[in-house]
């Protein structure tokens, strides 16, 4: 291992050496990062080699690295980090909202699942116990992928009402993003605000006379979207075609029809305790939303409680049922994927969850969105199917997503592959860079007040870990947060998710057939928001700021001066350049990739920067804080992750 | 330039079917071929404006009877509610057949709406009756039986304005009626200028499938507000530039190079547009118009842009435009918020048309309304609830004014005013004064496309219900 790690730093030395040989002033104009060729001959799994390729996995795996991050991944190595993370301890919304609404006593508004959100995803110390600490990076990281996947959105006006709905849900997510897929889907089909939003809920069996069909839209989604997707798949996740050259259909309306069949007869899990015997009148708990927290059950057997009204359960048997229902066909597929008539709805939704599951389509269709949301927009077929091959490996593994993202964060392709492709990385999500920025730059709750509202006293004061100043942004005219960036967790405009995998942005990604999901967000009129609203962070938004004494939720502020002693050690100017500060932002926001155009463009800014310009500030260095700030955050070679 | 935006959606769609892409919330790909195959060589120029009520207008205290069996069963439902028939700006429409309420009584305008009256009574503007959202055709008897195919969540705010904007959404209003006519036109128009334009926020309306709508403050474009300089030379500006221009080895970077690029540049002409040399004064025709009227202002100073010459704003043939007003969910309190609301509304309008009028373009732009709902017939103590039909109106230099249109269950493209008589005696009424439509939003958005000069079939794609309709379109522009 010491040998071969020798060997490696050599041949880096030597390649370096070579390029600057070979062109100095050729470097000097690139806009292609230095080459660091670390090309495996360790393994993918060994390292990090240095503190850019540590930065660079956590951009990946995390909700953006920090200094404290990287130290330690190099102190431990890739896969002790990723057991350190498969073993942390899970964060949860609701324990949060628990605490809003039980020990606080406020009124749980969406506003509070946003702050439970983020501190999941900045992770650090709970609030309710400063002791305890949010460590859960990865599994956050991939609940976040998850539910871009198997998308629920609180622009539903019923999931509106009730934020514990989507906190619930959230949570399926987050304590299952180590497990089995075929277990989340079963979880996700079953909670309320799934069945809510897609009209499983209350979902029943054909009723010409009451001109009643069984809904197909969970049966459609849950096929094209969460599972099989539209087309035959071949195992590294491109299109089977037919003899024509035509991509073959997964599945017909016909199919989809029979799944509509079968998702019937589940609603509330107290629709009797509610004192409701109708299945059809069956509604929210509007008191407590305690129906919200547990999963659906049938109501299709002459014992339970509703005995007297018609099962509302299609199991082939009554005189309007579809007989011998075709799911999904494929080699393989149990009984050909045709559900025996006479059963229940729980046995026949575990026949159909099965049916979905066991379709070859799932490991790649799944496979290649996780590493999109991840790793890169366009992987390789090969690191498709190499991922894709580790999830079926797992198909009965109650640990099979697990396997799934360590075989996405260790692949040769996620590790080196920048350094062979300038198609190559993701558009980092709105959200994502604000998680980045945040986490790198210390971020805390400051100033709020406790105050009444409606009634009910509310928390904000001395809570560095409430980080309630996004929410207060959102929805609103302010354009630093929330409406800005056009993201916030689980808003997503539709089913559709805030972007499609498949959507190419115009011009030459769409000529070279290169889809890039998340530029769907970046309008031209959001990028002048987002602009802006980099700005209101780059600049303002500090801890050091006094407090408005009229504001009741306070902010989220950052610590800029923590980057005082990289920012310079003198007077400023040429004389006492800007490198180390520039290059510190390098590794924390870039993974060591800023180009030397670059980091000759910001340093030709940077360096002008003196002890003279201290309008404003307290301290001349953090001009150039605030400048190198702004300018990274909204550089292309930024806002790629590569 | 025209080629090079055929040619993006012929690229768009090659690299769709030949890859493993072919999602689609909406059945996508029939429009976006349609967009490739359909070359649309516009002679000339139309715009579309929605003014959106967010709320849901009352359009039953909007347009009010004045007389016959109506003005009677107005003011028993709506004993707290009923206007007093002086005040009123009578409607000089034909009492009876085509462009008639089509129930013998006459109405007038809501006592805030002088204006808007006046343009009615000489021609400029038109009532559609009773219009609102519906899969197909649906009598009193299909809806209280349950037998009815109807919108999701009737009543709910975001799901009915999402309706109308959307036509249908199926539950995902990934792209609404304006973008996808935008999508359709887009090829005739350069492909640097928004041709769809939302300032009053982003919403379902102005998203297509390949057409993103460009999203303007009402006074004019989205800046970067870039950062106050302390070395006064714009440095800073300059880096930030210098990172964006072409350059970048890697593809997702120029891309986003290029969109950043973009975004300034787009901002940057419409500035420019807007403040343009020759550009008319408009303001005197907005005095008291409000937020609504500011929007159109923008979008009169827009037009006018268009259609002479404006570096860098020619050649334009088609633009859609989205223009929003709020308040309207009046539960409360209603006489005084909305008759408040419904003074700006009618300046708006009219000033929209006087302005185009004063510079010759006002056949050019047709300007319709539309909400979330109507509200109920029946009052609660000083407010009105969440309905379903409403009544919009429509205004400009192409609409055939001074008359009522609608459909009618019978399909005989006649209007219908509802009738206002109490809930158990009232066919039209689906229960607590909810009135079912007569006329669905499809027929309605089908008549303004067909303005717009958009082929029969096309305009079946963009709204895929409105086969379920006899009467396809209603004759008001």
């Amino acid at each position: 291992m010491t040998v071969s790690r020798n060997v490696r730093r050599l041949l880096c030395l030597a390649v370096m050496l070579v390029c600057a040989a070979s062109g100095a002033s050729a470097l000097a104009q690139s806009h292609r990062p230095d080459a660091m060729l670390h090309d495996g001959f360790d393994g993918a799994a060994a390292g990090p080699a240095n503190d850019a390729d540590a930065s660079r996995f956590l951009a990946q795996a995390t909700f953006g690295p920090t200094d404290a991050d990287i130290a330690h991944l190099r102190a431990v190595g890739y896969q002790a980090w990723l057991n350190e993370q498969f073993a942390a301890p899970q964060s949860l919304e609701m324990t949060y909202l628990d605490w809003v609404g039980d020990t606080l006593h406020e009124q749980v508004g969406h506003q509070n699942r946003r702050e439970a959100w983020f501190l999941g995803a900045l992770g650090g110390p709970d609030p309710a116990n400063n002791a305890l600490i949010h460590s859960d990076q990865l599994r956050q990281r991939i609940a976040f992928a998850l539910s871009e996947i198997l998308v629920v959105s609180d622009q539903n006006a019923q999931l509106a009402e009730f934020p514990t709905s989507i906190a619930y849900y959230y949570d399926i997510l987050v304590a299952n993003a180590f497990g089995n897929y075929r277990t989340l889907l079963e979880k996700v089909t079953l909670s309320p605000a799934m069945g809510t939003y897609l009209n499983m809920r209350g979902n029943q069996r054909a009723d010409p006379s009451r001109n009643i069909h069984p809904d197909e839209n969970y049966a459609r989604e849950i096929n094209q979207l969460f599972s099989v997707g539209l087309v035959m798949l071949k195992a590294d996740g491109t299109p089977q075609l037919d003899g024509g050259g035509h991509p073959i259909p997964t599945y017909s309306q016909a199919t989809i029809s029979a799944f509509a069949h079968v998702f019937t007869g589940w609603n509330w899990y107290d629709c009797d305790d509610n004192g409701f015997d109708n299945f059809t009148d069956c509604g929210p708990d509007y008191t407590t939303g305690e129906n919200w927290l547990h999963p659906m059950v049938p109501y299709d057997q002459p014992n339970q409680p509703n005995n007297g009204d018609p099962s509302y359960h299609d199991n082939g048997t009554g005189p309007n049922d579809l007989h011998s229902k075709q799911l999904l066909a494929y080699p393989g597929a149990q009984a050909g994927g045709v559900l025996a008539d006479g059963g229940s709805a729980a046995s026949d939704l575990q026949f159909a969850l099965d049916n979905i599951y066991g379709h070859p389509n799932v490991g790649p269709f799944i496979a290649k969105q996780l590493i999109q949301r991840l790793v890169t927009s366009n992987p390789s077929p090969a690191y498709v199917k190499r991922v894709a091959d580790v999830f079926n490996a797992n198909r009965a593994s109650p640990n099979q997503l697990r396997a799934v993202a360590q075989a996405i964060l260790l692949d040769p392709e996620a590790r080196y592959g920048q350094a062979y492709s300038d198609k190559y990385g993701k558009l980092r999500e709105p959200l994502l860079a604000l998680t980045h920025f945040w986490r790198a730059m210390d971020a805390r709750h400051t100033c709020g007040r406790d105050f009444t509202q409606g009634g009910l006293q509310n928390h904000y004061a001395n809570q560095p870990y409430r980080y309630a100043g996004y929410v207060t942004g959102w929805g609103t005219d302010d354009d630093q947060y929330g409406s800005g960036i056009a993201q916030a967790p689980m808003n997503a405009f539709s089913v559709f998710n805030f972007f499609k995998p498949s959507y190419l942005p115009p011009g030459e990604m769409t000529t070279n057939g290169l889809v890039g999901p998340e530029f769907q967000l970046q309008t031209e009129s959001v990028i002048a928001n987002t602009v802006n609203s980099v700005e209101g962070r780059a600049f303002y938004f500090d801890v050091a700021q006094v407090c408005d004494a009229g504001d009741d939720f306070g902010e989220v502020k950052v610590n800029h001066a923590k980057d005082l002693a990289l920012a310079g050690s003198g007077n400023g100017g040429a004389a006492d350049p800007a490198d180390r500060l520039v290059d510190a932002y390098s590794k924390r926001f870039m993974s060591g990739q800023m180009s030397p155009f670059m980091r000759q463009t910001l340093l030709a800014y940077l360096n002008r920067i003196d002890s003279s310009w201290t309008e404003g500030v307290t301290d001349w260095r953090l001009w150039r804080i605030h400048t190198a700030l702004y300018l990274v955050f909204n550089s292309p070679e930024y806002m790629v992750q590569k | 330039m025209r080629p090079d935006r055929r040619k993006f959606i012929r690229e768009t769609i090659c690299a769709a079917l030949g890859g493993a892409s072919v999602y689609s919330a909406f059945g996508g790909m029939k429009l976006l071929q349609a967009a490739a195959r359909h070359d649309y060589g516009f002679t000339n120029y139309k715009a579309l404006v929605c003014v959106f009520l967010y709320g849901g207008n009352d359009s039953f205290n909007t347009i009010v009877p004045i007389s016959g069996a109506a003005r009677t069963n107005y003011q028993l439902v709506r004993p707290n509610l009923a206007l007093p028939t002086a005040g009123l700006h009578a409607l000089n429409a034909p009492a009876s057949g085509a462009g008639s309420p089509g129930d013998g009584s006459s109405y007038g305008l809501h006592a805030s709406m002088p204006e808007l009256a006046a343009l009615f009574n000489a021609n400029h503007a038109a009532i559609v009756a009773n219009v609102g959202s519906l899969v197909r055709p649906t009598t009193k008897t299909e809806y209280q039986g349950g037998s009815a195919v109807l919108p999701p969540q009737l009543f709910s705010h975001s799901d009915q304005a999402a309706y109308w904007q959307s036509s249908p959404p199926s539950n995902a209003p990934v792209t609404g009626w304006g973008g996808r006519i935008a999508d359709l036109v887009a090829s005739a128009n350069p492909p640097d200028i928004p041709i769809l334009t939302s300032l009053g926020g982003q919403d379902a309306f102005v998203r297509g499938e390949s057409v993103a709508g460009y999203v303007m403050n009402s006074y004019g474009p989205n800046v970067i507000d870039f950062p106050y300089e302390l070395s006064g030379d714009d440095a800073l500006r300059s880096a930030f530039d210098a990172l964006h221009a072409q350059g970048q080895a890697n593809a997702l970077e120029r891309t986003f190079g290029n969109a950043m690029r973009h975004s300034v540049a787009t901002a940057t002409l419409l500035q420019a547009t807007l403040g343009a040399a020759g550009m008319p004064n408009f303001d005197g025709y907005f005095a008291g118009a409000g937020e609504i009227g500011e929007q159109l202002e923008t979008v009169v100073k827009l037009i006018w842009a268009a259609n002479n010459n404006v570096p860098g704003y020619s050649g334009l043939s088609r633009q859609v435009f989205f223009v929003t007003g709020g308040g309207y969910d009046t539960h409360s309190d209603q006489l005084a918020t909305q008759g408040g609301l419904l003074v700006e509304l009618s300046k708006a309008l009219s000033g929209f048309h006087a302005a185009l009028t004063s510079v010759s373009l006002a056949d050019r732009a047709t300007a319709f309304t539309a909400s979330d709902f109507g509200r109920s017939l029946s009052n609660n103590e000083d407010g009105s609830d969440h309905g379903w039909a409403s009544h919009q109106f429509v205004v400009g230099g192409a609409v055939a004014g001074k008359k009522f249109y609608g459909d009618n269950l019978a399909g005989t493209g006649s209007a219908q005013m509802p009738s206002l008589a109490p809930s158990d005696q009232n066919p039209n009424d689906g229960g607590y004064g909810q009135m079912i439509p007569t006329t669905s939003v499809e027929q309605y958005s089908a008549t303004l496309a067909k303005w717009f000069e958009l082929s029969d079939s096309d305009i079946d794609l963009i709204l895929p219900n409105l086969g379920n309709f006899n009467t396809r379109y209603l004759g008001f522009v």
